[in-house]
C-alpha cells in the first residue's frame, strides 16, 4: 500500500505547507468578494459569438454529394483556365 | 402579499457540481475552480491554503467546466456550458483582475430531444474541437481554427441514442472520442469514433468492446504514454485500449466522481455513492499496461466532483454533504484510514424540507432545514443576524452611559465597568473570584452622571461630569487634578481618547484639553454659532493616542463640522438635509479605509468617506437602521474593529471586501454598549437593554449563522411543535450490509439540544411523506400527525399508506390512532379543526371523532378527485390550492353545508410542480420542475364559469433553482413600525442549499425598482456575455416567455457593489439622488 500512496504530485511545495487542520465539526463559510462586471470587456470579440450551422444533416450531405458530382468537371475547366492563361499572355503581348 | 414579487438569496448556493484546477490566474498560480450551479468560486492555492479569490454569477445553470489550454498560450482558459445552451470561454486578465470573454454562443437546436442522462461537454485534449452532447442522436462539435479561434458549430450524427458517457482519447493523430452506450437490450457497451472535421462526420474508429458491466457508466480517459481509456462499473473496473484490455472486480459501488493524480495517469482516486474514496492505480511496464490496482483510502463527504490540488491534498465537492479538503497520508490513522480531513466548507443542499420557528422566542424567525442526503444528513439551523451569548446580567435600570476601563495603561485587560445613571455614577469591578462587584474609584464623583470616561496616558483615567474633568490615578484610584467648566455653563457632551479630551458646553463653547502626567491643559476654545450635539475624536490616524481631526455635530443648521486639532479650526463642514439633529458621530477606520458615521434622532445613520489629510467628507450613503436615536461604539472580535450602533434595533456595522455591510444584532433594544474585555469575559460586551446590563460574548460577524446537527441518516420531513418544544422528522437509514435496505424512522428531537428523544420506527418498506403538528375541534391536545405510503418495489404508485397520529407524553412520541390509505399520504394540513390529507390523486377531509371508549379516530368526511398526483397542498380559510404532479396548481372550496369539497378553478397549464403557496387570498405561487416560479390570480369577478374557472397566470420567472418548500415567515426581526417591517415575505429551500426570500411589493415601489433593474442591466454585465433578461425568462420545454411580476433582488441589491461613479450614472438616469437609492436599496437587504 505504502508504494502507491508516495509520490505524489507537486507543483509548488510551498502549497499548503502552512495549512493546519480546522475542527471539521464547524465547516467554514469562505468570504469571497463578488464579481459583478461592469465592464465591456464581458462581450466576446464579434466573430467569436459562434452558432451551429443552420443546415440539416441530411441536406448537408445531399449537398455535399451534389458537390461531389460537380467536383471532376470543375476541375476540367479550371484545367482550361489554366491552358487559357498560358496563351494570355501571347495575346497580350501581341496587343 | 401581492403580485408584485422580489425574489432574492439569503443563501447563496453551496452545492457543489464541478470543480477543476489549473492555472487560470497566471501561468505560476494554481486554482482551484469550484461551480456550485450558478455560481463559480476561483481560489488560489497558497502556503494557508485555499485562497478565496472570487465569486462569479453566471446567468445559467452549469453544465460543464472545463480547463484548457489553447496552442500557444502560456494560461489555462475555463470553458462553461449552461443547461439553457449557451456556453462561455473566459480568461482571466491578471492586469485588470477581470473575466474576459473570448468566446460564447448559443448550442441550442430548434429540434431535439434533450439527452435523459444530462449535457456532456468535452474538449479535445490537442484543442482541435470541443464536442458537445446535448440532444439524443446529435454530437456538436464546436472546431478550433489554428490560431485558437472557435469556428461554426455543426452537428453530426450519433447512432448511438442512450449514451452513458462520452470522453475523448489521448495521443490521437485525429480528435477520437471513445462513448459508452446502452443498446436496447439494455447492454452497455463502448465504440469509438474518429471526428473528420472536413467531412462534418464519424468515422469508424480504432477499437470497441461490447458487453460491459451492466453499471459502467464512467469513462476516464488515460493521457500519454499509456492512453485508452478506463471504463468504471459497479463490479468491474477495465482499462480498455486498442492494443490491451485489463479488468479487475470491485466491491459493488457506485462511483460517482473521479479525480485523475499524475500527470502520466498512472493514478486515481475514485469516490463512491457511500463517501468511500478509493485509489485505482494502473500498473504499467515503461508503456505497456500490466494490470490494475485499487485501494481503499477512507472515507469523505460523498463526493460529486474530485480534484488533486498539490502535495497530496485534494478537494472533494459535495452535493450531499459539507465539501472538504482532504490530506492523503502515508501512514493510515488508529482507524485504517489514510485520509485526514483538513477543512470542510458548509453545504445545506439538499434542502429537502425546513420549518420557520422562533426558538429563543425573540420575534424572529429562524430556518431549521433537513439537508443533506444518506450518510451526510443533517439538520441546519439557519438565522439571520448577529447573536449575543449572555455571560453574566443584573437587573439595573435608567442606565445613561457605559465605560469600560483598565488599572494600568498596559494592562491587556478592562477591570472596571464604569455605569452611568441620571444622578450618580457606579463602578462595577472584577474581583478575585472573577466576579463583577460593586467598587469604587475613589477619585471619581459618584454622586452625579457621568458624561464620559476613558483611560488615559501615564496610569490615569479621565472622568467627564457635567461641571469638570477630572484626572486621577487608576492604580491608586486617587485623584490627581480637575479642570472645570466656566461658572455658570455646564458640560452637554465630551469625548476623550488617551491624551486629549474634548467637550462642548452651553452656548456652543468647544474645548480641546490635552492630558499630561498630572495636568490637564487646555490647549484651545472656540465658540460655535449654534449648540452642539455630539463630538467624537476616535482615534483613526498613525498615533493610536492622538487624533488630528475631530467631528462634531451641530443643532439648528443640522451639519456635521470636522476639525483639525491642536488647533480647532473647522475644516470641513456638512449640511445633513432635514430636521434631525445629528446625536452621535464616530470617526472609524474599517479595511484601511477611513470613515465619519452619523447617526440622527430618528435612527438613520449617515456614512462618509472621510479623508484624513484634509478633512474632507465624500461618498454620502444614508440607511435606516431603527427609529429611535443611535449610540455609535466601537468594539473589537477576533482583532478585527466593527461598529456597535445602539438602537431600538441595535446593528453591527462591519466591513467586507471595503463595503460597509450592516448586520441585525438580536436583541430586542439596546440603549448603551461598550466593549468590556476582562481576564474573565475576554472579547466580551456589555450592554445595556431594558432594565438590564448583561454581559456576552458576540458571535462571529457575519450575516447568516448555520449551525450544523449531523444526524448520520437523511431527515426528509421536519415540524416543530410548539407546545412540547420539539421537533418532529421523517428520517430514513441506510443499512450499509450486504443488502442494501434503508429503515424509516418517525424521530423526536428536543427543540433546544437537538437531540433525539423518542422513536417510532415505521413497517418494512413504509415511508414517511408528510408531518404536521395539529389541533382538533373540541379536543385541547396537540398532536403530529404522520403521512406515510407503502412503498412496494413491483408497484409503480403506493396503493397504501397510513396516517398516524401522536402525541407527545413525557417527551416520548405516543401513537394515539391510526388510519390507513388507499394511497400515499403527501401532504397534511390542519383545516378548519380537521385534518386535510392528500392521497395519491385525491384529497380527502377526515373529522376527528370520539368513540365511546373515550378514544378518538380519523373519520373520512369527503374528498375530492381529479388529481394526476396531489402532492402540495396549502390552504386559507375553506380555500384549498392543490400543486399537482404534471396539472399544475388547482383551487378548491370547502362547503361547509353540503360537507364536500369542489374544485374552483385551475391553472391549465401542464406544470410538473414542486411546491406551492397562498400569498393572499387570489394569488397562488408555485414552483415547478423547469427551475422557473409562477404567481396565479383567482379570477372572482370573471364574466362566465369559464373565465371564473380558471387561474390567471399573472406572475412568471426563472428562478433557476429547484424549489422544495415555501414557507412564510421572516429571516429577520420584523419591527411593526419600520418600512421593511411591513414587507410580507415567504422563504424558499432549493436542491442547491439556496435559501431565498419572496417579497410582496407595494405596486409603486415594484414600478420604481422595476426600472432601477432595466438600468442595471446596462451597467452590470453577464459574465461571459450572457444575457440576465434571457435568463430570467420563464422556460420550459414548451415555451420561453420574458419575466414578469418578478424581480432579481439579487441584481438590485448589487447596485451597492458598484462604484461611486456607477452609482452616479444609474442615479441620473433614475431621476433619484444617489443618497436616496442607496438608501432604498440597503432596506432592501434588510429583508434577509
Amino acid at each position: 500500500m505504502g508504494s502507491v500512496l508516495c509520490d505524489w504530485p507537486s507543483f509548488d511545495p510551498h502549497n499548503f505547507s502552512q495549512l493546519r487542520p480546522t475542527d471539521p465539526s464547524n465547516p467554514s463559510k469562505m468570504a469571497f468578494a463578488t464579481y459583478h462586471p461592469p465592464h465591456s470587456r464581458t462581450l466576446p470579440p464579434p466573430d467569436q459569438v459562434i452558432t451551429t450551422k443552420a443546415k440539416n444533416i441530411l441536406l448537408r450531405k445531399f449537398y455535399e454529394r451534389a458537390e461531389e458530382k460537380l467536383r471532376p468537371k470543375r476541375a476540367a475547366s479550371e484545367n482550361l483556365i489554366l491552358e487559357h492563361g498560358c496563351k494570355q499572355p501571347r495575346a497580350s503581348t501581341s496587343c | 402579499m401581492s403580485v408584485w414579487n422580489y425574489v432574492v438569496t439569503a443563501q447563496k448556493p453551496t452545492n457543489v457540481t464541478h470543480s477543476c484546477v489549473g492555472n487560470f490566474t497566471s501561468p505560476q498560480e494554481l486554482n482551484l475552480i469550484i461551480a456550485k450551479c450558478t455560481r463559480i468560486e476561483i481560489h488560489l492555492l497558497t502556503p494557508q491554503g485555499l485562497q478565496p479569490m472570487l465569486d462569479v454569477p453566471i446567468y445559467g445553470r452549469i453544465a460543464t467546466l472545463e480547463l484548457f489550454r489553447p496552442h500557444g498560450e502560456a494560461q489555462d482558459f475555463l470553458f462553461i456550458a449552461t443547461e439553457r445552451y449557451k456556453f462561455c470561454v473566459l480568461q482571466w486578465d491578471a492586469e485588470t483582475s477581470e473575466l474576459i470573454t473570448r468566446a460564447m454562443g448559443d448550442v441550442s437546436d430548434r429540434i431535439g430531444r434533450p439527452t435523459d442522462n444530462g449535457q456532456i461537454g468535452i474538449i479535445d485534449p490537442d484543442c482541435r474541437l470541443i464536442g458537445l452532447h446535448l440532444y439524443d442522436g446529435l454530437f456538436k462539435v464546436i472546431p478550433f481554427d489554428n490560431k485558437g479561434q472557435l469556428k461554426e458549430a455543426f452537428n453530426i450524427r450519433l447512432e448511438e441514442l442512450q449514451v452513458l458517457d462520452i470522453k475523448f482519447l489521448y495521443g490521437c493523430s485525429k480528435p477520437t472520442i471513445v462513448v459508452l452506450y446502452q443498446d436496447n437490450k439494455d447492454a452497455r457497451h463502448v465504440k469509438t469514433y474518429e471526428v473528420a472535421l472536413k467531412d462534418k462526420d464519424f468515422v469508424e474508429g480504432p477499437w470497441s468492446q461490447n458487453n460491459l458491466d451492466n453499471g459502467a457508466d464512467l469513462l476516464i480517459p488515460v493521457p500519454p504514454p499509456l492512453c485508452g481509456v478506463l471504463i468504471i462499473g459497479e463490479e468491474t473496473i477495465v482499462y480498455c485500449s486498442a492494443n490491451a484490455f485489463k479488468a479487475i472486480p470491485i466491491r459493488p459501488s457506485i462511483t460517482r466522481a473521479y479525480g485523475r493524480v499524475d500527470a502520466d495517469g498512472s493514478r486515481y482516486l475514485l469516490g463512491d455513492h457511500a463517501g468511500l474514496l478509493h485509489l485505482l492505480v494502473i500498473t504499467h511496464e515503461k508503456e505497456k499496461v500490466t494490470g490494475l490496482k485499487i485501494e481503499l483510502l477512507g472515507e469523505t463527504a460523498i463526493a460529486s466532483t474530485i480534484s488533486y490540488l498539490d502535495n497530496a491534498v485534494v478537494y472533494i465537492g459535495s452535493s450531499y454533504g459539507d465539501s472538504q479538503l482532504i490530506k492523503l497520508n502515508l501512514q493510515p490513522d488508529a482507524k485504517g484510514s489514510y485520509v485526514e480531513v483538513l477543512e470542510s466548507y458548509v453545504n445545506l443542499g439538499p434542502i429537502v424540507d425546513f420549518c420557520v420557528v422562533d426558538l429563543e422566542r425573540q420575534g424572529q424567525g429562524q430556518v431549521v432545514t433537513c439537508s443533506g442526503a444518506y450518510k451526510d444528513g443533517s439538520l441546519r439551523i439557519v438565522r439571520n443576524g448577529i447573536g449575543i451569548n449572555e455571560q453574566a446580567s443584573v437587573e439595573l435600570q435608567g442606565i445613561k452611559g457605559m465605560w469600560s476601563l483598565r488599572s494600568s495603561t498596559d494592562d491587556p485587560f478592562d477591570t472596571f465597568l464604569v455605569v452611568s445613571f441620571i444622578s450618580e455614577t457606579r463602578i462595577l469591578a472584577m474581583n478575585l473570584e472573577d466576579e463583577l462587584e460593586e467598587s469604587e474609584i475613589e477619585g471619581f464623583c459618584s454622586q452625579v452622571q457621568t458624561l464620559f470616561c476613558h483611560y488615559a496616558v501615564h496610569n490615569q483615567l479621565v472622568q467627564v461630569t457635567s461641571s469638570c474633568v477630572r484626572l486621577v490615578s487608576s492604580t491608586t484610584r486617587e485623584f490627581r487634578t480637575e479642570w472645570n467648566a466656566p461658572s455658570g455653563y455646564s458640560i452637554n457632551v465630551a469625548t476623550a481618547n488617551a491624551t486629549q479630551v474634548l467637550l462642548a458646553t452651553g452656548g456652543g463653547h468647544l474645548v480641546y484639553l490635552e492630558i499630561g502626567d498630572g495636568v490637564l491643559t487646555e490647549v484651545k476654545h472656540t465658540q460655535m454659532e449654534y449648540e452642539i450635539s455630539c463630538l467624537d475624536i476616535n482615534p483613526i490616524g498613525e498615533n493610536p493616542n492622538y487624533s488630528q481631526l475631530a467631528a462634531v455635530g451641530m443643532w439648528t443648521d443640522i451639519s456635521v463640522r470636522i476639525f483639525s486639532l491642536p488647533d480647532l479650526n473647522v475644516i470641513t463642514k456638512e449640511h445633513l438635509g432635514g430636521e434631525i439633529i445629528p446625536r452621535s458621530v464616530l470617526l472609524c477606520s474599517f479595511e484601511g479605509i477611513s470613515y465619519l458615521l452619523c447617526a440622527l434622532g430618528d435612527g438613520h445613520l449617515l456614512n462618509f468617506l472621510l479623508k484624513l489629510d484634509t478633512g474632507e467628507l465624500t461618498d454620502r450613503k444614508k440607511v435606516s437602521l431603527g427609529t429611535q436615536p443611535i449610540t455609535l461604539r466601537t468594539f473589537s472580535s477576533k482583532n478585527v474593529t466593527h461598529v456597535f450602533a445602539a438602537s431600538d434595533r441595535p446593528t453591527v456595522i462591519y466591513s467586507s471586501n471595503k463595503k460597509l455591510l450592516y448586520s441585525n444584532v438580536n436583541l430586542k433594544e439596546v440603549s448603551y454598549m461598550c466593549p468590556f474585555n476582562s481576564a474573565a469575559f475576554p472579547d466580551s460586551l456589555a450592554i445595556a437593554k431594558e432594565g438590564e446590563l448583561t454581559i456576552g460574548t458576540i458571535d462571529d460577524i457575519q450575516k447568516l449563522h448555520i449551525r450544523t446537527i449531523p444526524l448520520g441518516e437523511h431527515a426528509r420531513r421536519i415540524c416543530h411543535q410548539e407546545q412540547s418544544r420539539t421537533f418532529a422528522i421523517c428520517s430514513l437509514k441506510n443499512q450499509s450490509s450486504a443488502e442494501e435496505t434503508e429503515t424509516h424512522f418517525i424521530r423526536l428531537l428536543d427543540d433546544q439540544s437537538f437531540e433525539f428523544i423518542s422513536t417510532y420506527q415505521l413497517d418494512p418498506f413504509e415511508y414517511g411523506c408528510s408531518i404536521l403538528s395539529c389541533s382538533f375541534s373540541d379536543d385541547i391536545n396537540v398532536y403530529y400527525c404522520v403521512g406515510t405510503a407503502y412503498v412496494l418495489p413491483e408497484e409503480n404508485e403506493p396503493t397504501k399508506g397510513r396516517i398516524l397520529v401522536f402525541m407527545v407524553e413525557e417527551g416520548k412520541l405516543q401513537l394515539i390512532t391510526e388510519k390507513e390509505t388507499k394511497g400515499a399520504v403527501y401532504s397534511l394540513n390542519a383545516f378548519n379543526g380537521k385534518l386535510l390529507a392528500a392521497i395519491n390523486q385525491k384529497i380527502q377531509l377526515y373529522k376527528w371523532m370520539l368513540r365511546d371508549d373515550g378514544s378518538h379516530e380519523l373519520q373520512s368526511e369527503c374528498g375530492h378527485h381529479g388529481h394526476i398526483l396531489a402532492l402540495y397542498v396549502q390552504t386559507r380559510g375553506d380555500f384549498i390550492v392543490v400543486g399537482d404532479l404534471m396539472k399544475s396548481i388547482s383551487l378548491l372550496i370547502y362547503k361547509h353545508e353540503e360537507g364536500a369539497i369542489e374544485e374552483r378553478a385551475r391553472d391549465y397549464n401542464a406544470n410538473w410542480m414542486s411546491a406551492v403557496e397562498i400569498l393572499d387570498d387570489d394569488i397562488y405561487l408555485g414552483a415547478e420542475n423547469n427551475f422557473n416560479l409562477f404567481t396565479v390570480r383567482k379570477n372572482s369577478e370573471g364574466a362566465t364559469d369559464e373565465e371564473r374557472g380558471r387561474l390567471e397566470v399573472v406572475g412568471e420567472y426563472h428562478l433557476g433553482e429547484f424549489v422544495n418548500r415555501f414557507r412564510h415567515g421572516s429571516l429577520v426581526m420584523r419591527l411593526p413600525d419600520s418600512d421593511v417591517g411591513q414587507i410580507p415575505t415567504v422563504i424558499f429551500g432549493t436542491v442547491n442549499g439556496v435559501i431565498g426570500v419572496i417579497a410582496s411589493l407595494r405596486h409603486e415601489q415594484y414600478v420604481f425598482l422595476e426600472k432601477l433593474q432595466s438600468n442595471l442591466r446596462k451597467v452590470i454585465k453577464g459574465v461571459g456575455g450572457l444575457s440576465h433578461e434571457q435568463w430570467r425568462s420563464f422556460n420550459n420545454e414548451k415555451k420561453t416567455v420574458d419575466a414578469k411580476n418578478f424581480l432579481d433582488g439579487d441584481l438590485i441589491e448589487s447596485f451597492l457593489d458598484l462604484s461611486r461613479s456607477r452609482m452616479d450614472e444609474i442615479a441620473k438616469a433614475m431621476g433619484v439622488s444617489v443618497e436616496e437609492l442607496c438608501k432604498r436599496v440597503e432596506e432592501l437587504t434588510r429583508l434577509h
